[in-house]
């Protein structure tokens, strides 16, 4: 095709329009370069999504949107939104708050989104702890800065004078498991619990993730807000695709690819194109998987083994987590429901590990999550109703074991378990109710295609961050981006997305120009 | 790589989690036993396609036949289907006079009885499908391609209830004999009432079975209701008018109503049970393909007819000319167009194509997310183009 920088029908195919496939597909084109994106279901987003039933759009995965930052003191998705052009296609809604964190027979306290706030808020429960809750607020912004600013300049030049001199702290407190930070800060369990309540971003236990995304967590939704999106997730995904079209990128849905195809015959494989369910075969030097990696590895390569780095990787890996979610329409306002806040966590037990435990069996759950959007955005549903996601983190292999016959009366039985919690804090809830849809990790398995249903990719423990994974570069012109390379949650996968099409543009363009001067050199020749 | 681990190893915690991924690395899978698994785990529950067969065909009533269907495929005959909600429906494809087009039908069979789906369809006048697959072409034997079950339109306990009513219209005898056989079979603690209206009473479809069921069970009552009674008649007569819902089913306040049936039924059910105070939450509409006469609906462009001819343009494909009054879905389709659907209805969603200029109309059965609505996406199966429009799918 003419307009393309090689022979290839495309310079770059995207599998998977994930938020981290969008991002990707949009820098792709937007930098000139000819892609085309794939999509197995008929819309954008996958976690970032939403569907309709009766009167209700359901968002399905966005609680806080992380990394904008507001107008007068942006962060640095509001710059990279900026330039995938989508900064006026959508409108961005903040929150007042961090969340309510309401533990039964213990505790019941809000945080603000405001980093004195949320000071002034502790201080206030827990006077005895004044001290450390200084020295912890203050420990977590600077880990945080250090790990976006000092730490990747130290890593660039290899210096360890850097290092220790820009991000001592990160390198003292950075990689130690969330819970020794804590311990060492606190007297209070009630405290702790209250703090490490964004493990469920996570997926894993404080014990088990590392100090430094907690503190990450916790800094930059306290200081650049948590937020969401008018119209959804699904907003934000539409958005980038019409970025995406207006750039002149080709999309289709309803259109799963099947097959990477490579070239076997160098010492490494190499991309040449794909094939989708139909049979079509695609051309193209570059190919972005946003499926997951174990699908691509696994399922899609076409090489006869797996390449011996992916299989090393993989086999010091776990499946992540999934979710089962409860989609609800209620009837009635929030104020009506006594719903106060946008985020609330709600908990049978202060034992994180009790609750990760659980979440690898079918018993009740004993810490779900409740988002009610209108609490700050009442256009989330009809005047005088609300929306209402109510979530337990879950492990998918627990589903995939139940017989198919059962399947529907298991997830209305495991749905009662959510609902009896949720009725616990919010009495008259379940009377409330104008439309529900269950989601489990099977549907999110159906709507993503990942293996056991994960959300957030591999599981996180604290040898799965970047420092300890390098990106896979063992197919040429094959790359990972979304989930399953690096972090799972929104901010990540769209970062992911776009600096993988960044490196790629910058690689496209290097490679344009050394044809054209070979060509000139070729017609000096003549 | 290496220099780099070197200068990381400064971080505390840093070696520690190296080792532990050594650890792993001596223990763990590469998950090549989970090969195909993902696909094959959806698959389960909820395939892209199936390949069926009619292995009995039923004349049920004058007007209606049922087609049993099972697995095509030779080792899959007799092997369950995927499960379904009692209630759902399959989309059927068909090739017609070489147009490539499709229907959605509800399985009036039992989700207990997987080893076919039952479909009972009834005839339409001048229908498109309904009269290929009621004529004579189509026997015991004949393969036909279907979407996996889909739909909302089900019993969902947890916030239906116990106390149970279906009023049911003509074809709408088709999920309601799927839905109140499995809850009878399945609960008892649920009270199911049907009231069925029908036109003709020797038309009544699933008449035998419906009354076995009542005499069996003593939570399960029914109310035949007959609209245009031959002279003589002793049953119920008339509509289901809110008089005759009260009569029949006692207090409405308290229950939970499904209703299925021709879009006149439904609309006309709707409004009887509104005036008796019966709350959104506790109506449950079957959706019904789009709308016949969308010119009479609010919000259609005055000065368009439904005969007006406008020019449709495929981005990059081609261009044809069809009626304003026609789904776009259906002369796309005419046309050669191939676009995933299922419902027809404007509510799945799969065949969302996107407007690039140009006017659609988009009745009120299309359930647009509002994003779509910011970027000019539409359902295509419930839309109607008003002006020439050039769309890309
Ligand atoms: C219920 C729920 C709640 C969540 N809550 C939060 C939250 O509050 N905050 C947060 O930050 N994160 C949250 N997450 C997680 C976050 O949404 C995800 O981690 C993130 O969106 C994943 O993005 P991704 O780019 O990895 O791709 P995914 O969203 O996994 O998308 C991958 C896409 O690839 C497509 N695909 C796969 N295989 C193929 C193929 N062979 N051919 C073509 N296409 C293919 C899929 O259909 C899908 O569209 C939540 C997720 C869920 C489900
Ligand atoms: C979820 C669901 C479940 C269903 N379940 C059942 C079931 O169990 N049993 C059953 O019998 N049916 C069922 N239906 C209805 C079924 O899908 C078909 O709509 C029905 O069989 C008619 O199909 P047809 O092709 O014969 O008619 P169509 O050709 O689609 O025509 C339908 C009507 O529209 C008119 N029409 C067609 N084209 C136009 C046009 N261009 N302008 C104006 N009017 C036009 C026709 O004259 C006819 O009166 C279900 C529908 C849905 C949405
Ligand atoms: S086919 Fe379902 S919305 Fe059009």
């Amino acid at each position: 095709m003419s307009d393309s920088l090689t022979s290839n029908d495309f310079d770059a195919i995207v599998i998977g329009a994930g938020n981290a496939g969008l991002t990707a597909a949009t820098a792709l084109q937007r930098g000139g370069a000819k892609t085309l994106l794939l999509e197995r279901h008929n819309i954008p987003g996958g976690c970032a999504t939403s569907f309709v039933r009766g009167e209700f759009e359901f968002e399905v995965a966005l609680h806080q949107l992380s990394g904008l930052g507001t107008e007068d003191k942006p962060f640095i998705m509001r710059k990279i939104f900026g330039e995938l052009g989508v900064m006026d296609k959508v409108e961005f809604v903040q929150e007042h708050e961090l969340y309510r964190m309401a533990v039964k027979d213990e505790f019941d306290i809000t945080l603000p989104a405001s980093w004195t706030g949320i000071r002034n808020v502790l201080i206030e429960n827990f006077p005895a702890e004044e001290a450390g809750i200084k020295t912890f607020m203050t420990l977590c912004e600077q880990v945080t800065m250090e790990s976006f600013m000092g730490l990747p300049m130290a890593r660039k030049m290899n210096s360890e004078e850097m290092l220790m001199k820009n991000c001592k702290n990160y390198a003292e407190h950075g990689l130690r498991d969330a819970k020794s930070v804590l311990d060492e800060h606190f007297e209070s369990e009630q405290l702790k619990t209250l703090l490490a309540a964004y493990w469920c971003y996570l997926g894993m236990p404080p014990k088990d993730i590392n100090f430094c995304d907690l503190a990450v967590m916790l800094y930059a939704y306290g200081v650049f807000k948590p937020w969401h999106i008018k119209g959804g997730s699904q907003a934000l995904s539409s958005a980038l695709l019409e970025s995406f079209l207006e750039a002149g990128g080709e999309v289709r849905f309803n259109c799963s690819v099947e097959r990477i195809v490579t070239d076997q015959s160098g010492d490494k494989p190499t991309v040449k194109g794909i094939v989708t369910e139909f049979g079509e075969e695609i051309s193209t030097g570059q190919v972005i998987s946003n499926a997951s990696t174990v699908v691509t590895f696994g399922d899609l390569l076409d090489t006869p083994v797996m390449p011996e780095g992916i299989s090393k990787d993989f086999k010091s890996r776990d499946i992540g987590t999934s979710a089962f979610c409860l989609y609800l329409g209620m009837d009635k306002t929030p104020e009506q429901l006594g719903i106060k806040n946008a985020s609330t966590f709600l908990s049978q037990t202060m034992d994180e590990e009790l609750m990760h435990d659980t979440m690898s069996t079918m018993n009740p759950p004993v810490a779900t999550m409740l988002t009610c959007y209108n609490v700050d955005d009442p256009s989330f549903a009809p005047p005088g109703k609300s929306q209402i996601s109510l979530l337990c983190l879950q492990y998918g292999s627990v589903w995939e074991d139940i017989p198919v016959e059962k399947y529907a009366e298991t997830k209305y039985a495991f749905a009662e378990h959510l609902l009896n919690q949720a009725e616990e804090f919010f009495p008259g809830f379940r009377a409330s109710i104008e439309e529900v849809e269950v989601a489990t990790p099977l549907t999110m398995m159906r709507y993503l295609n990942t293996p056991g249903g994960a959300i957030y990719g591999f599981q996180q423990n604290p040898e799965d961050g970047p420092l300890h994974r390098p990106r896979y570069d063992d197919v040429n012109g094959l790359h990972i981006a979304g989930s399953w390379q690096g972090m799972g949650g929104f901010q990540p996968t769209y970062m992911v997305g776009t600096s993988t099409a960044q490196a790629i543009v910058k690689k496209l363009k290097k490679q344009r120009s050394a044809e054209a001067a070979k060509k000139e050199m070729g017609v000096a020749n003549v | 790589m290496s220099n780099s681990n070197e200068l990381l190893k400064n971080i505390v915690g840093y070696w520690d989690g190296v080792e532990r991924k050594q650890a792993r690395e001596q223990v763990g899978t590469d998950f090549s036993e989970q090969k195909g698994k993902t696909a094959s785990d959806i698959a389960k529950l909820h395939p892209k396609r199936l390949q069926l067969t009619v292995s009995e065909i039923f004349q049920d009533t004058p007007s209606t036949k049922t087609f049993r269907l099972v697995q095509s495929k030779q080792s899959l005959v007799n092997k369950p289907l995927p499960p379904f909600q009692a209630g759902q429906y399959i989309n059927l494809y068909t090739t017609i006079d070489g147009v490539e087009t499709a229907r959605p039908y509800a399985i009036s069979s039992c989700p207990t009885h997987r080893e076919y789906y039952d479909l009972t369809v009834k005839i339409v006048d001048g229908g498109f499908v309904t009269n290929y697959l009621l004529g004579d072409e189509v026997k015991v034997g004949q393969e036909f391609s279907s979407t996996s079950p889909m739909g909302t339109f089900y019993h969902n306990p947890i916030f239906h209830g116990d106390d149970l009513v279906f009023l049911a219209g003509g074809s709408g005898g088709a999920p309601a004999r799927s839905m109140i056989e499995s809850a009878l079979n399945r609960d008892s603690n649920i009270n199911f009432h049907l009231v069925y209206g029908n036109s003709y009473e020797n038309d009544v479809i699933f008449q035998d079975t419906f009354r076995e069921l009542a005499d069996k069970y003593d939570n399960f009552q029914l109310s035949e209701v007959i609209s245009r009674p031959t002279e003589g008649y002793e049953g119920l007569t008339g509509h289901l008018s809110k008089e005759l819902i009260t009569e029949l089913t006692g207090d409405a306040s308290s229950k939970t109503f499904y209703i299925c049936g021709p879009t006149p039924f439904n609309d006309y059910c709707v409004e009887q049970l509104k005036a008796l105070g019966v709350e959104d939450k506790r109506m449950r509409i079957e959706c019904n393909g789009p709308p016949k006469k969308p010119s009479c609906l609010d919000g259609w462009p005055e000065v368009v007819s439904e005969v007006d001819e406008v020019t449709v343009t495929v981005k990059g494909r081609g261009q044809f000319v069809a009626q304003a009054g026609e789904p776009l879905l259906n002369s796309l389709e005419r046309n050669g167009y191939t676009v995933e659907n299922a419902c027809r209805s404007g509510e799945c969603s799969l065949c969302r194509v996107k407007v690039l200029s140009g006017e659609v109309f988009n009745p009120p059965e299309s359930l647009l997310r509002k994003s779509d609505k910011d970027f000019g996406w539409v359902h295509s199966c419930v839309a109607f183009p008003t002006t020439d429009i050039e769309i890309l799918y």
